[in-house]
């Protein structure tokens, strides 16, 4: 058994995970955070990569739109290399309710969200793909955010201000000693070792796994998860978000992400905090509505379907319990005055785009708990310093503008060494997933990272296998250099079947069209000629 | 569907096989060119993030178009490239290719007007381009290749009018000829023999004042001015158009463009243009199909080795020359196929392309040197005039066009 002493544990590696760590660290308060998985493994990366501007908000929850709004403008500056932005339109159609409209503005008005309204004529020149049926539209400062890029980021000066983080590493109870909580048991998954944490307080965020966290010591924290499921598009359809301007509901958000278009979702209440499975039903109904909004989606291709669990907390009790100043968006709670125990705090609700706000809260209440007067500095601080523009002109140089771009938002501080590799050898730079447009160099510099312990990890942070052939030339591709790190064949089959598995559960809900076309040229690639052999699937 | 959503369409389509890459003759000799498939679909997934690419990388495709003809789930490879190189000229803040190569891509792109200067003395021109500090000159001030095979001239092709004469149906037989510049001005011969052969076969053949097809302009970044080309090439095809005759081309690069480039003009000939224009073997076989082609062949006795220019096989007509003169008493004709020459228009005219284009060329001159070695044939042949020079640099190989070894069939030339 392994003992570790810290301050802070904090468990669950999402958004809100890793910006309670940073923000921690940055006010000189040591801490560790636990992650079952890998990084961003669950709600942080299965969204749609919206950055609200509060506008979806602003009608029902006004203190919810007015935190979207701020953090909206702390994270463009802080998080630029994790944002495109974009601008987004909220799109009024024919026969929408005009009460709701009406409100809408004043709503935007009041939270201080600018709106500016696009001439019809403009708005369809700008987006050919918009449905002919809009009758106004108006822009808001919505944005695209990335949040792979934005999590790592974030472990990333965390660790340079002394903040520890283990990933695979699954909390399998918290450490009670008289009404106080001080530490947590842990089990390394890769290596099966016990982990002993010493701990002055324990954050719980792990998202929709918060319930089982609080439950080890049977605390309960009613976390309702509502399952959405999203559509990839194989490219662009459109060049900002487009949202419905109605009453929020399903599939009326479409957002440009890097080289696709994420389109959703939909809502349904689920048990487990990992039933990530799209069925057609799903599908379906998402076309179907997407129809309001671009008439022609049909005839987009679709790459896959997937979809994430919205950890939405029943704030119907949560008033008593709610911390200082924390909006009903979401929520802080204090098990001393919940459960009257000490030393536990969990944080719950919320939502990527104000994930900074809900670390600032949490920190602020650690802070306060272990007498630390050092204020939040999250909101000025960037996440990473600006890279020399040397370095970039040298990667553009010898990559190209898109691939050299993408790959500088990925590595960022870390770009420089990879740049000078492919400068040595330029044949480095050849590019391992073409789709994705992701070099030789950069999967050798993720496979040094010693967080990478799969092939998936490595596609979550290099983008491998995200494109529109779904994995299927760009897996073998990197067996080399994949055996290399994780030893033996018969580990990278193992490795393989694990990612394929994975894109192929994305891809069976959609599979028709082109990306039917790609999965048989798929299955005779791995079947015949790579002699795969066909693993009966459940169902 | 506009154009824009058709090729967003057949983006779509594309299923990252890297047949086109596998194909393409550029990514054969050049390692460092990421190829059709990442210059074109690749890219567009991030060019629709409002990526620009720079224009250099772009210019590395050639623009033969073999990706295209290989690509089975009909993705416009090409178009997608010159679209991108279009957008990268247009950006507002790209980094803007030095003076010295946008004079280039203005010298090269106009074939056009280079002939009309080049045949006002053409003797004296083919002297001054053979000086060896010409090349040297040329070569420094714009990057044009000293070493590259830089097209004779000569007395250029007469035009011919309708004479107010009465075209269509219940007239008599005619064509009209669209010579390309390569035929007009620097090889007008051809040309000549083309409208003799015509002749034999009972069409009376019209030569308006056409301008360049607006390829060369096109692969050399001048896309205005290839469009205007263009449609001031329809406004003169109209009546003719209109009345139902045949617009005939001995060049397959400006046949290609006619039919693909053309229909996609906003003037009402542009409907009529994809249907109406043959490569003249084309031409010739239907007319043979359908009984019309005198048979009245002379023997031959030669030996030649066929080269399938690309921009010929992106026509989708197969290679109906071979066809033809394999119906000449005593032609032995071999067919090589052995890939692109290297040249593609203006290509390997450009310093830093020339050694790669006679890279991509090697195969071909190889094939070329090996059959005439071994006696196989003791001439080679071949539509396209920019391959034809190519040829007769790589291997010094006498090449001629096939209607020259029709004519001779017919007892027209010697």
């Amino acid at each position: 058994m392994r003992e570790i002493d810290t301050q802070v544990v904090v468990i669950g590696g999402g958004a809100t995970g890793v910006g309670i760590l940073r923000d921690l660290s940055l006010r000189g308060i040591p801490a560790l955070l636990l992650e079952q998985g890998d990084l961003a493994h669950g709600t942080s990366s299965r969204f749609h990569g919206l950055l609200h501007s509060g506008g979806r908000y602003v009608v029902k929850d006004d203190k919810a739109a007015q935190e979207c709004i701020e953090e909206n403008r702390i994270l463009k500056r802080i998080a630029a290399h994790c944002i495109e932005d974009t601008s987004g339109w909220f799109v009024y159609l024919n026969g929408d309710d005009p009460n709701y409209l009406e409100l809408w503005i004043k709503g935007c008005a009041q939270a201080g969200i600018p709106v500016k309204e696009v001439p019809l004529e403009e708005a369809f020149r700008l987006e050919p793909l918009l449905t002919r049926k809009a009758a106004r539209v108006f822009e808001v400062p919505d944005a695209t955010v990335d949040g792979f890029k934005l999590l790592w980021a974030n472990v990333k000066s965390a660790e340079k201000y002394g903040g520890n983080y283990q990933t695979y590493c699954k909390v399998q109870s918290l450490w009670l000693e008289q009404g106080q909580v001080v530490g947590a048991y842990a089990e390394d998954l890769i290596t099966g070792e016990t982990i002993q944490v010493r701990s002055k307080i324990v954050v719980n965020a792990a998202g929709p796994w918060s319930s089982e966290i609080a439950a080890m010591s049977g605390f309960d924290v009613h976390i309702q998860k509502d399952k959405g499921a999203l559509l990839v598009f194989n490219q662009r359809m459109f060049k900002r978000v487009i949202n419905r301007l109605r009453t929020p509901g399903d599939g009326d958000i479409f957002v440009p992400h890097e080289t696709v278009t994420i389109f959703g979702t939909t809502s349904q209440t689920v048990d487990l905090p990992d039933d990530h499975q799209v069925n057609e039903q799903d599908v379906t109904d998402l076309i179907e509505i997407g129809h309001n909004l671009a008439e022609e989606i049909e005839q987009q291709r679709v790459v896959r379907a997937f979809a994430g669990i919205r950890p939405l907390y029943e704030s119907v009790d949560a008033s008593d319990h709610e911390g200082r100043g924390v909006s009903r968006n979401f929520s802080l709670i204090d098990h001393e005055k919940k459960d009257g125990v000490r030393g536990l705090v969990s944080i719950v609700g919320g939502k990527l785009t104000t994930y900074r706000l809900m670390a600032e809260k949490v920190t602020d209440w650690v802070a306060a708990k272990l007498g630390v007067q050092t204020v939040c500095r999250t909101a000025e601080e960037p996440l990473q310093n600006e890279l020399a523009t040397e370095v970039w002109d040298k990667a553009r140089q010898l990559l190209g503008v898109a691939a050299a771009d993408k790959m500088m938002e990925r590595l960022n501080e870390q770009a420089e060494s990879v740049v000078e590799a492919i400068a040595c050898q330029p044949l480095l730079g050849q590019y391992v997933c073409e789709c994705e447009m992701v070099t030789q160099a950069e999967v050798l510099h993720a496979l040094q990272d010693p967080s990478i312990h799969s092939l998936d990890d490595l596609r979550r942070q290099t983008r491998l296998g995200m494109g529109t052939c779904q994995g299927t030339y760009c897996t073998y591709r990197a067996t080399p250099m994949i055996q290399e790190r994780f030893g033996g064949w018969e580990r990278t089959v193992q490795e393989y079947q694990i990612l394929l598995s994975e894109r192929w559960r994305g891809i069976t809900p959609v599979l028709w069209g082109e990306q039917l076309r790609e999965s048989e040229l798929a299955r005779a690639l791995f079947l015949n000629v790579l002699n795969f052999k066909v693993e009966e699937s459940e169902g | 569907m506009d154009s824009r959503d058709e090729l967003a369409a057949r983006l779509d389509a594309c299923q990252k096989c890297s047949v086109c890459t596998a194909q393409c003759p550029v990514a054969k000799v050049n390692p460092h060119f990421i190829g059709p498939k990442g210059l074109g679909p690749d890219m567009e997934r991030f060019r629709m993030g409002q990526i620009i690419q720079g224009e250099t990388t772009l210019d590395d495709c050639s623009n033969c178009k073999t990706c295209e003809l290989t690509c089975p789930s009909g993705v416009k490879i090409t178009e997608m490239i010159l679209n991108a190189r279009r957008a990268a000229r247009q950006a507002p803040n790209s980094n803007p290719l030095s003076l010295k190569l946008r004079l280039r891509g203005y010298v090269l792109g106009r074939a056009e007007y280079l002939g009309k200067l080049g045949v006002i003395w053409p003797s004296l021109t083919n002297q001054v381009l053979k000086i060896k500090l010409v090349r040297v000159a040329l070569d420094r001030a714009l990057s044009i290749s000293e070493s590259g095979p830089l097209p004779a001239y000569a007395k250029p092709l007469k035009l011919q009018g309708d004479k107010g004469e009465k075209l269509g149906a219940s007239a008599r037989k005619q064509v009209v000829y669209f010579p390309g510049c390569y035929t007009r001005y620097n090889e007008a011969d051809t040309g000549r023999i083309m409208i003799k052969v015509l002749e034999h076969l009972g069409y009376k053949t019209i030569v308006p004042n056409f301008h360049c097809c607006g390829l060369p302009l096109e692969a050399n970044g001048q896309f205005e001015q290839a469009h205007k080309n263009g449609l001031y090439n329809l406004e003169l095809m109209r009546p003719y158009l209109e009345a139902g005759l045949p617009i005939i081309t001995s060049c397959t690069s400006c046949g290609l463009t006619m039919k693909e480039d053309y229909p996609k003009l906003q003037t009402t000939s542009a409907q009529l243009i994809g249907t109406q224009t043959y490569d003249l073997f084309e031409f010739l076989w239907q007319l043979y199909e359908k009984g019309e082609l005198p048979l009245d062949f002379q023997e031959v006795k030669a030996s030649y080795g066929y080269h399938p220019p690309c921009h010929l096989k992106a026509q989708g007509i197969g290679t109906p020359a071979l066809r033809i003169l394999g119906l000449i008493p005593g032609v032995k004709i071999r067919n090589l196929d052995a890939g692109c020459c290297g040249l593609s228009g203006s290509y390997g005219f450009k310093a830093e392309k020339y050694d790669k284009a006679m890279k991509i060329g090697s195969t071909l001159f190889e094939a070329i040197n090996v059959g005439a070695g071994r006696g196989d044939f003791q001439g080679m042949t071949t539509e396209c005039g920019v391959c034809k020079v190519q040829i007769q640099h790589g291997t010094g190989l006498l090449t001629e066009h096939p209607v020259c070894i029709l004519a001779k069939a017919y007892g027209l030339i010697n």
